[in-house]
């Protein structure tokens, strides 16, 4: 049923431009959250005391605490920066591409 | 149907007329103090409005799209929240709660895991989900494979998550409503069933969604309430927090450091591919975007979801924490025998106490209640599905059922899926479940989310390579839990487990990967040329949504 659309996408430079960039964009946010977690996970199996040790010298928070906060900070900040780039970017994007293909 | 709803009625109302267990129940509010009387009181409460919300809902759902999405009109942020309910389980309040009481800094592992499990679903998954589906994540994975045999395992994925789950969550359902309201275990078991067997059968996903927001609304006011009575009694001073835990802990500055629970780095990776593909694979969460009218709405439900979750994970470590300073030494919750009344899961509950007396206990009991009751709702419907949708509707009748038989068959295997596990649920009393939760995970992670992950992804997967995945996943995870620590030592009494390790997600989603390649790239037939080339429909379906094609 999608026969004539798949004939006419390859040649749709949009279509392609939509998905390259929102595959890179969600790809590297996944590598730096998921590799984040990585380092602490290695951290806490080869260097528990590296993770108990205070933030700033003469302080009480330890590392793994405030590592483990930033990393959830940083999966929700990443979550609005990708949900503002499918707002602002992608999605315009896919109304001129279905556009296209409707005409 | 209104038939159906009145026997169901008076066969709930049955146990009430039944002497023996009026007395039962009587004496087990006589025997509590106060605080039974106003934790029974406001989960009344809780009952009269979920049954409100089912009459209302069994009088919308009419077609199939209604029982099993909702009819998809639920809007991104309500969803949000019901997908935030769907993973703040019971086992997540008070479990987690309970392992930062137990271990402090190695609950982050799990705390991160979960959270970083909504991330995969973002980027990688939710919008593709609801471009190419319907009802189930099944719908995907068959949208240009085999349908008989792709969804006939896809739904045996669904339920090997799903039943396992639901017994683990009836189970601790059972023990905790025994210790909050003193009423015996059976009839907390089959009170819990009934209640989810009478939501699914009549109000279907709107009920079912409801009173997920209900609830998560619920728990996210109840756990900012603990959190910030904690940070209220310090001060506002995070290093009080700290330092007062590691005076309090017996194990002292041990907790601040991880380690105590997990040392080795196998252990680690699969507890971490266990939480974030794991929870990216649980076929009740993905149901969920199937509620929502477009991917557009099913962008917008995550991230909702993911601002709910990450803050109440954020909040759990400040509760466990603080259960640590004013529970653990604390008298008033010691058990005779040591430790802390009702076991460590009771310790925010106790906390909950220690912060607002006899009245907030109270509403934290219902409000873990009310956590249990939405949760296995949600795991039931979406066990049903599987076997309304996509064995009955699909394999058996080839894609051409009809509507009220099938509606009637989800509404009987939701009756039976109720039946039986207040009846496994029963014989369980006592064990550790915790075995079932871990086979759960480890089979979403390495069935239910390798093979949707390739469908959606790898143009070249064909059906004998998601088959051969799939079934090598689910063979590798139950094969290992079986071998591994937890079956084979501490539950058939073995010397020496013959895999080492209590964790096998990190082995099985590795078969399941290596399996799916192979068998793909292996697949010379017919059949597997015809599904490379439909790959670029899919592709474009799953990037822009359904194009309405030139006239």
């Amino acid at each position: 049923m999608l026969s004539q659309i798949s004939k006419e996408i390859p040649t749709n430079k949009n279509f392609h431009k939509l998905v390259s960039v929102r595959q890179r964009v969600s790809w590297s946010f996944l590598l730096v959250l998921l590799g984040l977690y990585l380092v602490f996970g290695m951290l806490s199996v080869y260097s528990p005391s590296l993770l108990a040790r205070p933030v700033i010298s003469d302080g009480v928070i330890p590392i793994g605490i405030a590592m483990g906060y930033a990393i959830l900070a940083l999966s929700f900040v990443l979550t609005l920066v990708y949900v503002w780039l499918a707002n602002k970017y992608f999605e315009p994007l896919e109304k001129k591409i279905m556009a296209e293909l409707e005409q | 149907m209104r038939v159906w709803l009145i026997t169901f009625i008076s066969l709930m109302l049955l146990p009430a007329t039944d002497a023996e267990a009026a007395t039962v129940i009587a004496s087990g509010i006589g025997a509590g103090d106060e605080l039974n009387i106003i934790a029974i009181g406001m989960f009344l409460v809780f009952i009269a409005i979920t049954l409100a919300i089912t009459f209302w809902a069994a009088s919308r759902t009419r077609t199939r799209s209604d029982f099993y999405a909702a009819g998809s009109s639920i809007g991104g942020f309500q969803n949000g929240l019901a997908i935030a309910g769907d993973f703040m389980s019971a086992a997540t309040f008070l479990g987690v709660t309970a392992l930062v009481y137990s271990t402090g800094m190695d609950a982050m592992l799990f705390v991160i895991g979960g959270t970083l499990g909504w991330s995969v679903i973002l980027l990688l998954i939710a919008e593709r989900l609801r471009n190419l589906g319907r009802y189930t994540f099944s719908d995907v994975v068959a949208f240009r494979l085999e349908r008989k045999p792709v969804r006939t395992m896809s739904a045996i994925g669904t339920l090997a998550v799903a039943i396992p789950y639901l017994l683990a969550q009836m189970v601790g359902a059972g023990a905790l409503i025994q210790s909050l309201f003193s009423l015996p275990y059976e009839y907390a078991v089959v009170l819990v069933g009934v209640l989810m067997t009478f939501y699914v059968t009549f109000g279907g996903m709107l009920a079912t969604t409801w009173i997920q927001t209900i609830k998560a609304v619920l728990l996210l006011t109840g756990g900012t309430i603990i959190a910030v009575g904690v940070m209220v009694m310090l001060n506002f001073d995070f290093g009080a927090l700290v330092t007062g835990a590691v005076e309090a802990h017996p194990k002292g500055e041990a907790i601040m450091a991880p380690g105590v629970m997990f040392t080795d780095p196998i252990t680690i990776i699969s507890i971490g591919l266990a939480f974030v593909f794991g929870t990216a694979g649980l076929p009740h969460v993905l149901m969920r975007f199937f509620t929502v009218p477009d991917a557009r709405q099913a962008r917008r439900s995550v991230a909702y979801a993911i601002g709910f979750i990450g803050y109440f994970q954020s909040l759990i470590f400040i509760i466990g924490l603080g259960a640590v300073i004013y529970v653990s030494n604390n008298p008033e919750f010691q058990a005779a025998g040591g430790g802390l009344i009702g076991g460590v899961n009771m310790a925010a509950i106790h906390l909950a106490k220690v912060i607002g007396g006899d009245l907030f206990l109270g509403f934290i009991s219902a409000v873990a209640f009310a956590t249990i009751l939405a949760v296995v709702s949600g795991l039931t419907l979406s066990a049903a599905a599987a076997v309304s949708h996509d064995i009955y509707a699909n394999v058996i009748c080839d894609g051409h059922s009809d509507r009220k038989t099938e509606l009637r068959i989800s509404r009987i295997t939701t009756l039976v899926i109720g039946l039986s596990t207040m009846a496994l649920a029963i014989l369980l009393e006592g064990e550790n479940v915790a075995v079932l939760a871990l086979i759960a995970l480890a089979i979403a992670a390495s069935v239910n989310f390798p093979v949707m992950f390739l469908s959606m992804y790898w143009s070249k997967l064909t059906t004998r390579g998601a088959l051969a995945g799939g079934y090598a996943g689910l063979a590798t995870a139950l094969l290992l839990v079986l071998l591994g620590p937890t079956v084979w030592v501490s539950l058939l009494g073995f010397d020496k487990p013959v895999f080492p390790y209590r964790y096998p997600t990190l082995f099985a989603m590795l078969a399941s990967l290596i399996f799916a390649f192979w068998f793909s790239v292996l697949d010379k037939s017919q059949r597997a040329l015809a599904e490379l080339k439909s790959f670029d429909a899919q592709w474009i379906r799953s990037e822009i949504g359904p194009v309405r094609e030139k006239t």
